[in-house]
């Protein structure tokens, strides 16, 4: 007999052996190496091609990152199996006890739900913890080949993989608690996976609150963290969601609880979840921890923004789909609203595609307007936006800084034995780990 | 020997949708008896000592301790109620699941060496609950129950799955439970088993409460009921009173 232990180490020793009993679990784990490795290969490849490998003109890597060009895409096979595999090895985990039965012997403990949905959430945040190992290999892999490492921007990239994890499994928790069958719970979570597509798709189409919106779908937060920036509001909303989603598993898991009540706390959960993702939009503070500072201005031009203190008001003439107004989001307007928390920049159009609004003169205007003056440019360059403001607001430009200039990791390297070690060694260790695993208790 | 009034269930009703399970269902729980909840299949036996447990929620209904209405939490501390047909944590060895038993919910690993013997536990501690028969997860389940720290166990057809020389195996060791100050309230479908085990008995039909009594007290309200020849068994009694 074992020494006694608490009654929630008990479980989180029983989840974990339920976990690495279930072979959903490894063939997530078995899949994350050729998944990880196809991608790690073609990036690397491409990645000492645009260095100089293979014959092409050297220096054309010079301003590549490895951040964007080998962490973005090695790692966004993680985002696949968090989409696609992780739900059903968290679905495994809370249908098994319904459907074995288990569950109405442990609810007669004391423990409260949510200590049990807890315990759950860990050993499935563990399972994960331990296939992000193939990534970790990847990185191994990286620094043989002579490739650096900026750490700031890689531990962002995994926790937004973390995090992006840590919404599946609350979800996947939730639906399974409330779903009757696994079968039912896997499709309540796919279609909730296909319904943020959906909002990212209006999004594009749409603009205005959708915009807005998207930002806290799991797709968009994980390319946020994937380009090494990091906002405070969108990890308060994935934590709320996160609590949210394992609060209703945990409301769930009461069978002995009336069916009235349990609604009644579930709305009761979603109605302060939305009144706290609210409130996440409050929070403005963000980090760039990539090396190149892809997500903010120059130094010089942060600290000459720094100086404006009155509100500054942007009105851009361009529809959701028309690229300029992409260009501008991403490349200008994103860096300009972390430097100054109180710009109000605003969107018009007729049409989601602008394609027709071309001959509609003042179409593609984009109107400035700070201490009472107003200036007009059509420009969605980030040095153009950048001189109008400065223009506006009297500043003069400043001289750009040499050690503001990122020089790149250039790498003509390729991607040596990464394919044995992903489609040979790891499968085949994975199988004997399986196999050793589930024979020691047959 | 009148036994003091250990629980008293009172008004429970519980329905799925349309059908009701159970209407209006109470009886008493004496201390150190072995309760015998009879009825065929469907009278709502299970859904009776699963509102009771909490493990689902009744509609309406309660249960008391000495006359103090119980919440779920605290009855978790008096009752124990284990399920039929279910094979909990179907990947794990048996060994484990008896672990988990003592540890999880603090059962009693005093009865343990007793408890493995009289069901017969060797032979199944290395295999996984999932590849067990019927009738060796129904042991495994039992052994469950037995070991649970509860004073009061609730099992769902403890004889389910069992051939008659376990049967008979099984009526010795619940009733050594007794003797040791424990109460029990089965759940049992087959009169036979019922008649031989139980000390009192509560007879359902379509969810409601027939009777509820010793084997003497039913008998009496049958044959008052039927106004001629005594009913002898508890077969006929049943079918004197549903």
């Amino acid at each position: 007999m074992r020494s006694p232990e608490s009654p929630w180490m008990w479980l989180v020793q029983k989840e974990w052996r339920e976990l690495v009993s279930s072979w959903p679990w490894w063939v997530l784990v078995f899949l994350m190496g050729p998944l990880v490795g196809v991608s790690f290969i073609s990036a690397v490849r491409t990645y000492a091609e645009a260095s100089g490998w293979g014959g092409t003109a050297g220096g054309v890597g010079e301003a590549f990152s490895p951040l964007v060009g080998i962490w973005a895409p090695t790692f966004s096979a993680c985002e696949v199996a968090a989409a696609f595999l992780l739900p059903f090895v968290a679905i495994r985990v809370v249908s098994g006890d319904r459907q074995s039965g288990a569950l109405k012997l442990e609810i007669q403990h004391p423990m409260s739900a949510f200590a049990r949905i807890a315990a759950k959430a860990l050993v499935l945040l563990a399972g994960w913890l331990l296939a992000l190992a193939a990534p970790a290999l990847a990185v191994v892999l990286w620094r043989s080949y002579g490739g650096t490492l900026y750490w700031p921007e890689l531990a962002t990239v995994l926790a937004g993989h973390m995090l992006n994890a840590g919404l599946t499994i609350a979800l996947a928790v939730a639906a399974a608690s409330l779903a009757e069958h696994p079968s039912t719970a896997a499709i309540l979570t796919l279609a909730i996976t296909v319904g943020t597509w959906i909002i990212s798709f209006i999004a594009a189409v749409h603009g205005g609150f959708w915009e807005r919106a998207v930002e806290y779908t799991p797709t968009a937060m994980v390319a946020q963290f994937q380009h090494g920036l990091v906002r405070l509001d969108v990890v308060l909303a994935a934590v709320t969601l996160i609590v949210a989603g394992l609060t209703l598993g945990g409301i769930w898991m009461r069978l002995g609880v009336a069916v009235r009540r349990r609604i009644a706390e579930s709305l009761a959960v979603v109605v302060l979840t939305v009144a706290f993702i609210l409130l996440c939009r409050l929070a403005r503070p963000s980090w760039d921890t990539s090396e190149n500072r892809m997500n903010s201005f120059s130094q010089a031009d942060e600290q000459a923004l720094r100086q404006i203190h009155n509100p500054l008001e942007i009105e851009a003439h361009l529809a959701p789909e028309d690229p300029r107004r992409v260009d501008l989001e991403h490349r200008v307007f994103s860096k300009l609203r972390r430097i100054m928390p109180t710009v109000e920049i605003s969107y018009v159009s007729a049409t989601s595609i602008g394609l027709f609004e071309q001959t509609n003169p003042h179409y593609g205007e984009i109107w400035y307007k700070l201490n009472g003056r107003s200036l007009m440019s059509r420009a969605t360059t980030e040095e153009a936006v950048l001189a109008t403001i400065d223009e506006l607001a009297g500043l003069k430009p400043p001289e750009e800084m040499s050690e503001d200039v990122f020089r790149g990791h250039p790498l003509a390297v390729p991607p040596h034995g990464a394919a044995v070690v992903f489609y040979l060694v790891w499968p085949g260790l994975i199988i004997i780990l399986g196999f050793i695993s589930h024979g020691r208790k047959a | 020997m009148e036994t003091k009034i250990l629980a008293s269930v009172s008004g429970m009703t519980k329905s799925y949708g349309r059908i009701t399970a159970i209407r209006d269902v109470g009886f008493t729980i004496r201390s150190g008896e072995i309760l015998g909840v009879i009825g065929p299949n469907g009278a709502g036996k299970t859904s009776l000592l699963e509102c009771i447990a909490g493990v689902q929620a009744a509609d309406s209904g309660e249960v008391s301790f000495e006359n103090l209405r119980s919440s779920r939490h605290s009855r978790s501390a008096i009752l124990f109620y284990v399920p039929d047909g279910i094979a909990p944590w179907p990947n794990q060895p048996v060994q484990w699941a008896m672990d988990f038993m003592l540890g999880f919910f603090g059962g009693r690993r005093d009865l343990y060496p007793e408890v493995a013997r009289d069901l017969n536990l060797d032979p199944l501690l290395r295999r996984t609950v999932g590849a067990l028969s019927k009738g060796q997860c129904k042991r495994v389940l039992l052994a469950i129950a037995l070991l649970a720290p509860q004073p009061v166990i609730l099992i769902d057809e403890p004889f389910e799955g069992l051939d008659l020389r376990q049967s008979r195996e099984l009526e010795g060791t619940l009733r050594k439970q007794v003797s040791t100050g424990r109460t029990l309230v089965l759940s049992i479908h087959q009169i036979a088993d019922a008649a031989r085990i139980c000390d009192r008995f509560v007879l359902l039909s379509s969810g409601d409460l027939v009777a509820e009594g010793t084997l003497e007290e039913l008998r009496e309200a049958a044959n008052s009921r039927l106004g001629h020849a005594p009913a002898q068994d508890l077969e006929e009694i049943f079918l004197a009173l549903t």
